[in-house]
């Protein structure tokens, strides 16, 4: 009776939904192309990835959707040569998950906020958007780890306010950082710290992309940005005048590809994928393309809700 | 510069102005669809629909749009309804729009003029006919300016679709400043798109207004003129289009005669032998028969026991102070009120309940209406603001008796003609003066071929010097179409001059009535004497 009632709904919302599949054909004419395709991965498939299309089936000749936050150059960004592709290794590495499974990729554009929600919803089948597994979130998706965590800490030119990295150096400063970051309740945590030295806790102000935060700091509304080493170094390769990169710290924590809790059989296929990729060494020649330090490889491993 | 100007030309942020159309669109149209509905909702005489439409409008307009693009992108499948971006965005901005757009269209309709209303109801236009024909056309013209913001506004507000991923021209702009760090020159370029959408949405506003505009030719012609101004044959074509519209107009000082009197007409002034003429009428058969009518309005007690015949052909003038009843009677007689208590039947037929005595519902009682041929003219005239003279007149013929346009003109013509305006037809109301708006509504009242024309004080809001061409108007109605009518009127020689009986109404109560001559030279009742005596000392 229940499938029933949602069959119902379902018709009546065709009519609608043919309404909107003409009408975004017509705007995918225009476009010239109906969704954003990436760059193939720079080398072929390993060999061993023939059995796992075998031992999984199910996900060949499928066109699966990986939620992307495409403000972080170097991991995933418009390419600004033709702004019809997503690139940076991130995506390579989805690419080369796919070729390897037997899938495509196509991208969904979201806030950062918003990823994780995205693959609840259903309306993403993977995130892959460098993306940090912690517990916390481990509550709302599966976690499969590829890369450790070094930040960043991006500053005016000369770093007037002296920042050293996630300590009592930040307290009074002005954070910019992302909604959803992982960095956000560590600069929180400060303030206890702070208190106890007399000085005032650090002031954090919540932006939706990486842009924005970098923005904050050139406009002199922030003082620092603490994130991922590459994208800070990507941002002072912009600005080679006006930023500067004060330190790097390590984070106790790894970049991990999400996907839906409970989906045992595609959780275990996406890390078999991408432990042959490792092994194979394409995934280091994929961070030597994108000049990630090799030493920031981890070996695949779940980080799960308790 | 340079890259300002590499920008807006780039077509992945070009295209995405498409996605931000789409969206627009189908938010507008969605939003525009569910604000007819939720503005009938709220319009209705249905108790639980204005609720239901209230609550939906505290929640929808209640909430951000950006939770509404989120809950329809990502709560919805937990439900089973899955939409993709745009649809969801789409949805959402529908969703969000509806309630401010129904509310726009309920302003708009409840500002059209109540009189307009009363008079279509009088002329026997069922609700549907008079929400299609009278109250929507005046109500769409004015309602352009804010549905104009309102496109404006959802055009905007599409940008936050980019929150649910759909590519559209906000979402573009910030990937690609993301991408290239070309911050500033992209957003200048995104924003110079939207000021050129936005200006075009201006532009339609405009050249819809001017469509619309009453004082400007019909639109079909205004089109037809634009294209003949832009072919290569247009002296001719401008010339043979420019013709079709004599406009007589601004000669509203000029005097508009009314046509030689008929014979009938000038015999009645030299003198009517007033005993003959009632022991004739008093053989007709009743027009209007009133019996023990109560009516209150709370404890106010506006009608209080009337009991009154008019026989066919019989014309009786209402006096009494204000607040005597005199309206209230009036639009009791056509039912465009109801009452407590009392019956009344017109032409043997008793308006408002049918033979078991439930009451009809609107639609019927217009069609009752139109039928039993009871007539109504108003003292602030009430003419359609929309329709010219000829068509105030003519088409509720069409609407109501269903005549062919050529027969409804015909006798809409002739009717103005002898009211004294044929060459005012193409006139609009506003365009009229006071007079000539009361003789076009008598023309219109009396194009149904009413059985029973009721006038309420037709000369009251007229300036003094109108005064007389409208009373000549019906005085000649009197005498030339042998119609019932009632008048309720200040006018006390015109009283004496075109009544077979005078009726005196004080505090809801029929006082005094008699023939004409006794009531205003030998009143019994001090209370009619006193009225009388005051008003001839004005």
């Amino acid at each position: 009776m229940k499938k029933l009632n949602i069959e119902g709904s379902r018709a009546l919302l065709r009519s609608w939904m043919g309404l909107c599949m003409m009408a975004q054909a017509v705007a995918a004419t225009v476009t010239g192309a109906v969704l954003l395709s990436a760059e193939p991965a720079a080398a072929a498939a390993p060999a061993a990835c023939a059995g796992l299309q075998t031992k999984y089936p199910a996900l060949k000749g499928k066109t699966l959707v990986n939620a992307i936050n495409p403000h972080t150059p170097g991991y995933e960004a418009l390419d600004p040569k033709d702004p019809s592709k997503y690139i940076g290794f991130d995506i390579d590495l989805g690419e080369a998950i796919g070729d390897c499974l037997g899938f495509k990729l196509t991208y969904k554009s979201v806030t950062f906020a918003a990823l994780l929600t995205t693959l609840q919803a259903g309306q993403a089948d993977i995130v892959i958007s460098d993306i940090y597994a912690t517990k916390d979130r481990a509550k709302a998706a599966d976690f499969i780890t590829y890369l450790k965590v070094f930040d960043g800490v991006l500053v005016a030119k000369g770093n007037p306010k002296k920042i050293t990295g996630i300590d009592t150096s930040l307290c009074g400063a002005v954070a910019a950082e992302n909604t959803g970051y992982v960095e956000v309740p560590l600069i929180q945590a400060l303030e206890a710290e702070c208190k106890a030295a007399g000085k005032p806790a650090p002031e954090i102000q919540l932006y939706d992309n990486n842009a924005n935060c970098i923005q904050a700091i050139l406009s002199g509304r922030a003082d620092t940005y603490i994130n991922d080493v590459n994208t800070v170094d990507g941002a002072v390769k912009a600005y080679p005048d006006k930023l500067a990169k004060a330190t790097a710290v390590m984070l106790p924590y790894s970049v991990g590809i999400a996907v839906p809790r409970g989906k045992v059989e595609f959780r275990d296929a996406v890390m078999a994928a991408l432990t042959e990729i490792q092994k194979s060494g394409l995934q280091g020649e994929l961070m030597k393309k994108w000049n990630l330090p090799d030493n920031q490889i981890e070996a695949p491993s779940l980080v799960l809700a308790d | 510069m340079d890259l300002f100007l590499q920008y807006l030309s780039q077509p992945y942020l070009v295209t995405g102005i498409v996605y931000t159309l789409l969206i627009t669109v189908l938010g507008l149209g969605g939003g525009l669809v569910m604000g007819v509905v939720l503005a009938g909702m709220q319009l209705s005489r249905f108790g639980a629909l204005a609720l239901l439409s209230r609550t939906y409008a505290i929640i929808f307009r209640g909430t951000p749009l950006i939770l509404q693009m989120i809950f329809c992108y990502n709560a919805l499948p937990l439900i089973g309804i899955k939409l993709s971006a745009i649809e969801a965005a789409s949805l959402a901005l529908a969703l969000n729009e509806a309630p401010f757009i129904a509310e726009i269209i309920r302003a708009n309709v409840i500002g059209v003029d109540r009189g307009q209303v009363s008079a279509a109801q009088a002329l026997g236009m069922t609700p549907n006919v008079i929400m299609g024909r009278v109250v929507a056309p005046q109500a769409i013209r004015s309602m352009v300016p804010a549905l104009g913001n309102e496109a404006v506004s959802a055009l905007k507000n599409s940008s936050l679709a980019s929150v649910v991923s759909v590519q559209e021209l906000t979402l573009r702009s910030t990937q690609l400043a993301s991408a290239t760090f070309d911050f500033f020159s992209i957003f200048f370029a995104s924003g110079l798109m939207y000021l050129l959408l936005t200006g075009v949405v201006a532009l339609i506003q405009i050249v819809v207004e001017m469509l619309l505009d009453l004082d400007r030719p019909k639109p079909a012609e205004q089109i037809a003129r634009f294209f003949c101004a832009l072919s290569p044959f247009r002296t001719r074509s401008v010339a043979a289009l420019a013709a079709p519209t004599p406009t007589p107009d601004d000669q509203a000082t000029a005097q508009d005669p009314l046509p030689p009197a008929s014979p009938k007409v000038t015999m009645a002034a030299a003198g009517v032998d007033r005993a003959a003429r009632a022991s004739r009428l008093s053989g007709n058969t009743d027009a209007v028969e009133v019996r023990g009518l109560h009516k209150a309005y709370g404890p106010n007690v506006v009608l209080n026991g009337i009991d009154l015949t008019i026989k066919a052909g019989e014309v009786v003038v209402l006096l009494g102070p204000s607040g005597s009843g005199k309206s209230t009677l009036l639009r009791c007689i056509n039912r465009l009120e109801g009452w407590e208590e009392g019956s009344i039947r017109v032409g043997g037929r008793s308006l408002g309940v049918n033979e078991e005595g439930k009451p009809l519902s609107p639609r019927a009682i217009a069609q009752m209406r139109a039928s039993v041929g009871v007539g109504m003219v108003f003292q602030q005239f009430n003419l359609f603001g929309h329709l010219t003279a000829r068509e105030n007149v003519a088409d509720p013929l069409r609407w109501v008796q269903g005549l062919s346009r050529f027969d409804a003109d015909r006798r809409a013509d002739a009717l103005l003609e002898r009211v004294g305006l044929a060459h005012r037809a193409n006139a609009l109301p506003r365009h009229l003066s006071g007079g000539q708006q009361q003789r076009v509504a008598i023309a219109r009242a009396v194009a149904q071929n009413p059985s029973v024309l009721l006038l309420d004080e037709p000369t009251s809001a007229l300036d003094p010097e109108l005064v007389n061409e409208v009373l000549e108007v019906i005085r000649r109605l009197a005498v030339e179409d042998g119609l019932a009518m009632i008048i309720s009127t200040h006018q006390l020689r015109f009283a004496a001059d075109v009544a077979d009986r005078i009726i005196f109404l004080s505090g809801g109560s029929i006082v005094e009535e008699g023939p004409a001559d006794e009531i205003l030279n030998r009143p019994r009742h001090p209370l009619t004497a006193r009225f009388l005596s005051k008003m001839e000392g004005e």
